[in-house]
This record gives structure tokens, sequence and C-alpha cells, in this order.
């Protein structure tokens, strides 16, 4: 059996982990988080509010969507930018999973 | 204290204030809250968000705001005839990068209210309009430097440090119609 031991600086392995997809992919929301983790929806939900609530990141209403980035009014906001970019490189995991995820725009009604 | 549903927001600033320095906390009304306390109402903002100077417990924030008639739903404190509920966010009392804030004092009856200053509170305001592009931000700090004085080089120079030259030159543009047109003449 592999053992994976992952360092968490930000009080959990959830919300470290949270905060690394955020950087990567600049805003995200709990569902695709969850999907990008593999952690319930409740527990990003939890780590996302939790992180909101330390003021490191922040969301907004988009439609249905609660939409979060890390706040560019957090008081350390570049410090902590650069900091996850220097966590976020080992994760490489991470970041195939993230660049797996289709984000750009597809015009309506396009087939598949 | 007593609030009642006709209590305005300052009074309340101010009663919640004091109730929370006779427990021996101090803090800072920031955020929307202290937009609307320089507007007079003129933007009306439902929380008020108090900063601690320092940490303090749970249980003598609950007793302090117990004896103002708040209790607590949450994370935030709420009361039966007041409309305004009261949040305590995780400081530091910072603008943007800048940490070193230094609240203003004011005085009404007896109580003493800490806030950002006129100035910080524009500041404050612009963060939002800056980062996320709320224009109804960018139309508070209007108000606000409208109404006070502010310390446009502190603004200007701060703009600068956030990447936000363009934005803040728009702003300054609108306090100029704001008060050319309005009844809050002055030079920015």
């Amino acid at each position: 059996m592999q053992v994976v031991s992952r360092s968490s600086p930000f009080g959990g392995p959830t919300r470290t982990r949270v905060l690394l997809a955020i950087r990567l992919l600049g805003d995200s929301y709990a569902r695709e988080l969850a999907r990008l983790l593999e952690v319930p929806l409740s527990g990003a939900q939890r780590a996302l509010r939790s992180l909101e609530r330390d003021g490191l990141i922040a969301g907004r209403a988009m439609g249905r969507t609660r939409l979060y980035r890390l706040d560019p009014r957090y008081f350390a906001h570049r410090e902590l930018d650069r900091y996850l970019e220097r966590l976020v490189e080992p994760e490489r995991d991470l970041e195939r999973r993230a660049a797996a995820l289709r984000r750009r725009p597809r015009r309506a009604g396009k087939p598949l | 204290m007593r609030f009642n549903r006709r209590s305005r927001l300052a009074t309340v600033a101010f009663g919640v204030a004091e109730a929370l320095r006779r427990h021996g906390i101090q803090a800072v009304l920031s955020g929307g809250g202290c937009a609307s306390f320089y507007t007079r109402g003129a933007y009306l903002s439902a929380d008020l968000d108090f900063i601690l100077s320092k940490p303090a417990r749970r249980a003598v924030v609950d007793a302090a705001m117990a004896s103002v008639g708040f209790s607590r739903e949450g994370d935030r404190y709420v009361h039966s005839k007041v409309r305004f509920y009261v949040e305590f966010p995780r400081g530091p009392l910072a603008i943007g990068g800048d940490w070193q804030v230094r609240p203003a004092r004011h005085r009404r009856a007896g109580a003493e209210l800490l806030t950002l200053s006129p100035t910080d509170c524009c500041r404050d305001r612009l963060a939002a309009f800056y980062h996320w592009k709320d224009r109804q931000s960018l139309r508070v700090a209007v108000a606000v430097a409208a109404r006070h004085r502010v310390r446009v080089g502190v603004i200007r120079h701060w703009s600068e440090q956030e990447g936000k030259t363009r934005e803040f030159e728009e702003f300054v543009r609108e306090v100029r119609k704001a008060r050319a047109t309005g009844k809050h003449r002055g030079r920015i």
C-alpha cells in the first residue's frame, strides 16, 4: 500500500487543497472543487466557508452558484499567492486534474 | 442602552462599541457599516462589521452583546428589534496590503466609537471597486469623499501600490463631479 503524506499548513488537508485548487484555477465553486479534489461536497463547502471567514478567499454569487477566489483585499494576498504558487509545484496530480477540466467558453447549442 | 425599531445605525454602533468597551474589548467599525456611518445613511448597510483589536473570548463577546440585547446566531449577532446585525470578521484591521491602519475616534453622549477614518473608509470601498469592479463601492467611496476631508495623497499612493492608477483617476473625477453638483463642495 502506498502511503501519501501531504503537508497541510492551512489547518487541514481539505482547506489546504481547496486553496491550492483555487490558486490553480483562479476561481472555482464548491461542486467543481469537490469533484476535482475527490472530497464530499459538504467537506468542500465547509472548507470554503472557513477560508472565507478567515479572509483568505472571497465568494460572490453568480446566478445560483457561489464563485470563490483568493481575496485580493486580504492584507497578505501577494505573499499568500506566492506561497501557494510554491506549494502547488509538487502537486503534479492536482495540476493534471485541473488541466483536464474544460473551463473555456462553449457556444450555446454547439454539439459535443 | 436600549434599541428599538427606529434606532439608527450610528446609535446602534455607539451602543455596541460602548458595551464591548465595558467588557474590556476594543473593536473598530469597518466595512459597509462604516461607510453608512460616514454617509449618514445615504448608503445603508444592514451589517455592522467590528474588527477586534485583540483576540477576545467568545463568551466575553457574547456577554457584551447580550448586555445590549443582541444574541448570537451562527457567526452574527442579531437583535429582535434592530434591523442591523453585528459581525466580527477576522482581523487584522487592514486595507489591501496596508495593515498599519489607525482608527478614528468619535464621541457621543459619553460613549466612544472607533471607526476607519474617512480616508481609510474610502480605500476600503475602493478596494472592492478595484478588485471586483463593484461600481456600487465606487459610488459609496465618492459619497464619503464628497462629505468628508480625505487624504487624497494617501489614497493615490495606495492605489498605485495596488496597480490601480486608472481606477483612482476615475474616483477623483467622480468626486469632483459630486462636489461640483452637490451641496458638498471642496477640493480634491
